[in-house]
């Protein structure tokens, strides 16, 4: 076979393997960022997510009960967000970069004390089939998209996410709803994380997630805030990092391959290919 | 005297509950948190050589933190203070190596030369935000990584100085900034950041370009309406942002290393975010935030070897102060200004 395709063949190996955390954080971010909630926490609450699925393996090896843990404890990181954001007013923005702060000292701080070895875990029962959970990755694009553009919930979360007061008096909880949203959004995120860490590897390493989180943000963002438009920017971010893999040390220098995502996410909230505009109140704090 | 114990009386209780807290999670790892803060102010304050060391990482802490706060008087959220430093360093590191000038001379141009790398790289924020409405955080996020990646491809290929290590060549002697106390690392850095947080306080509270960056911050509207433009002020207030953050990477690489490399920050730029935040944006009240945090960072390994404390404890009460300072309905809460979500109605 001829090298191109070789490569695309390299390619097609990878290129799941990288898509798919990003796609359950992406999900997560559309879903949130629907109900006007801006999850900048995403990196946070993976790095959460992978470092509790990996410590419920390492206690239980049960691998299904710490992808489970992994999603509470996504779960609960968000809710911490949406009482911030929801009760106390707070900037989400400034909540979201102090969740990501705690959370990555919290999972370092706890390597060290529960495995007894500062950086990273031993090795720990996981998946043997990983592929599954792209499978369910892929699935949950679609049951997000029906939700939110096939259902009463989905067009009640989207009213909350555009016109939060308008949507209050037709009757609808704006807070309950967004609430909702961010919780979701966070089991999300650490299924992606969980990915990461007992679907891939089957260790916790500090700063594992490694940019993840904020490349999600960026999918969710350049597929303009929909579920179908983030993944495929994931997967279209998650090919330069398969290019990178597979073209080591080649023609073009694997920083670039690695910017590329950031600076078409610049590219793309300027307006350049065309308007990536977020729902009208996201990130705008609600009082009743 | 009362105005400013007043306005200390918030940052002071979100600094205590977030002791508390995270003395909750050492006790439920049966690690003693008093012994723990021991070790650390210990390590903090103990000796001379240790608190000189704190002045050094208070100084970092303090340039990027009065960055963050300028931004934030101007109602812009600058996550990008990582990148910027690591712009302002690389910026420093180039022009300390081809400049070859009397120490007099050499050392402003390359603090101007940080200044401006940091300036430029938070400007393409402030123009893109002003010029295209563009989200300030989504694009300082995304610059970060462009900054670390680009800066990591330079110094491993076109600007490496070492064969052995991916780093620039070393600046010229004429160029390192010099311990102002012997058998330190403290350098004329640290007065060169308190004159700059009390000409900023003068700046805002006193000038008229001051006050259009916290009208701005204020309301963009009202700001329109007064005839101030509110573009403009954006994209000075994020030149400033960056210029300030890009000296905190200038110092780093004229005092200590002498050099860009990846060792450059352990992250001032985050934690410059809680130094502007616990300082309540005020350049005043930045500094001795600043020092906290310097304190609380060069304790922590103190804490880590004498009380077996994981030194990263100290992340989770940098993110426990952010919370609760940013909570507003919390007594320790400040009451920060709302930052507008995004520009409104544009030109």
């Amino acid at each position: 076979m001829s090298t191109p395709w070789l490569i695309a063949l390299a390619v097609a190996k990878v290129l799941p393997k990288k898509a798919t955390p990003l796609i359950f954080a992406a999900l997560g971010g559309v879903i949130s960022e629907n109900g006007g909630i801006v999850n900048i926490a995403l990196e946070g609450i993976m790095a959460g997510g992978a470092f509790a699925a990996v410590v419920t393996s390492y206690r239980t090896h049960d691998v299904v009960l710490a992808i489970f843990v992994a999603v509470l404890t996504g779960m609960a990181l968000a809710a911490v967000l949406a009482y911030f954001a929801l009760a106390q007013s707070a900037d989400q923005i400034v909540v979201g970069m102090a969740i990501n702060i705690l959370t990555l000292g919290m999972t370092a701080y706890l390597v060290s004390t529960v495995f007894g070895q500062p950086g990273a875990s031993p090795e720990v029962p996981g998946l043997r089939n990983e592929a599954v959970l792209t499978w369910v990755a892929l699935a949950l694009v679609v049951v997000v998209h029906v939700i939110l553009y096939r259902t009463r919930i989905g067009i009640h979360l989207r009213a909350v996410g555009e016109e939060p007061r308008a949507a209050a008096t037709a009757g609808i909880n704006v807070v309950a709803y967004r609430y909702a949203a961010t919780i979701a959004g966070g089991a999300l995120a650490a299924l992606g994380g969980a990915y990461l860490s007992v679907g891939e590897t089957h260790i916790y390493s500090d700063g594992m997630v490694a940019g993840r989180g904020f490349i999600a943000l960026a999918a969710v963002i350049f597929g303009k805030w929909t579920p179908f438009g983030a993944a495929g920017a994931c997967a279209f971010f998650a090919l330069f990092s398969s290019l990178q893999i597979v073209l080591q040390g080649g023609a073009v220098p694997a920083q670039f391959l690695e910017m590329l995502p950031y600076l078409l996410t610049i590219v793309a909230i300027a307006g350049f290919i065309g308007r990536a505009r977020p729902p009208a109140s996201d990130g705008v704090p609600y009082e009743r | 005297m009362r105005d400013a114990l007043r306005h200390a009386a918030g940052p002071v209780g979100a600094l205590a509950l977030a002791l508390i807290v995270s003395s909750f999670v050492m006790l439920a790892f049966h690690t003693n948190p008093i012994a723990a803060f021991g070790a650390l102010l210990h390590g903090a304050f103990g000796s001379k050589q240790g608190s000189a060391e704190t002045l050094v990482q208070t100084t970092a802490l303090l340039f990027a933190g009065l960055g963050v706060a300028v931004a934030f008087r101007a109602g812009l959220f600058n996550i990008g203070a990582e990148g910027q430093l690591v712009a302002g360093g690389l910026s420093t590191a180039i022009a300390g190596a081809a400049l070859h000038a009397p120490a007099i001379i050499e050392i402003p141009l390359c603090l101007l030369a940080g200044a401006i790398g940091g300036a430029i790289w938070g400007g393409i924020a402030g123009v893109l935000r002003a010029r295209f409405g563009a989200s300030e955080v989504i694009t300082t996020i995304m610059l970060n990584y462009v900054a670390f990646l680009g800066s990591s491809y330079l110094v491993s290929g076109p600007l490496r100085g070492d064969l052995s290590a991916p780093e620039t060549a070393p600046i010229a002697a004429t160029a390192v900034m010099a311990p102002i106390i012997a058998n330190t690392r403290l350098t004329a850095a640290l007065p060169l950041a308190i004159l700059l947080a009390l000409y900023l306080w003068w700046w805002l509270g006193r000038t008229v370009a001051g006050y259009e960056l916290r009208a701005v911050g204020k309301s963009e509207r009202a700001a329109r309406y007064a005839g101030v433009d509110p573009r403009v002020v954006i994209v000075r207030a994020m030149l400033m942002s960056g210029a300030l953050a890009g000296l905190a990477g200038a110092t780093e690489v004229l005092g200590l290393l002498h050099r860009f490399n990846a060792e450059l920050s352990p992250g001032y730029g985050f934690t410059s975010i809680a130094v502007a935040l616990l300082g309540a944006t005020n350049p005043i009240g930045v500094i001795f935030s600043a020092l906290f945090f310097g304190a609380l960072q060069n304790g922590a390994l103190a804490m880590q070897s004498l009380a077996g404390v994981p030194k990263d404890l100290i992340s989770v009460v940098e993110g426990l102060v952010i919370l609760f300072v940013a909570a507003r309905k919390l007594p320790v809460g400040l009451m920060l200004a709302r930052r507008p979500a995004r520009i409104e109605g544009d030109s």
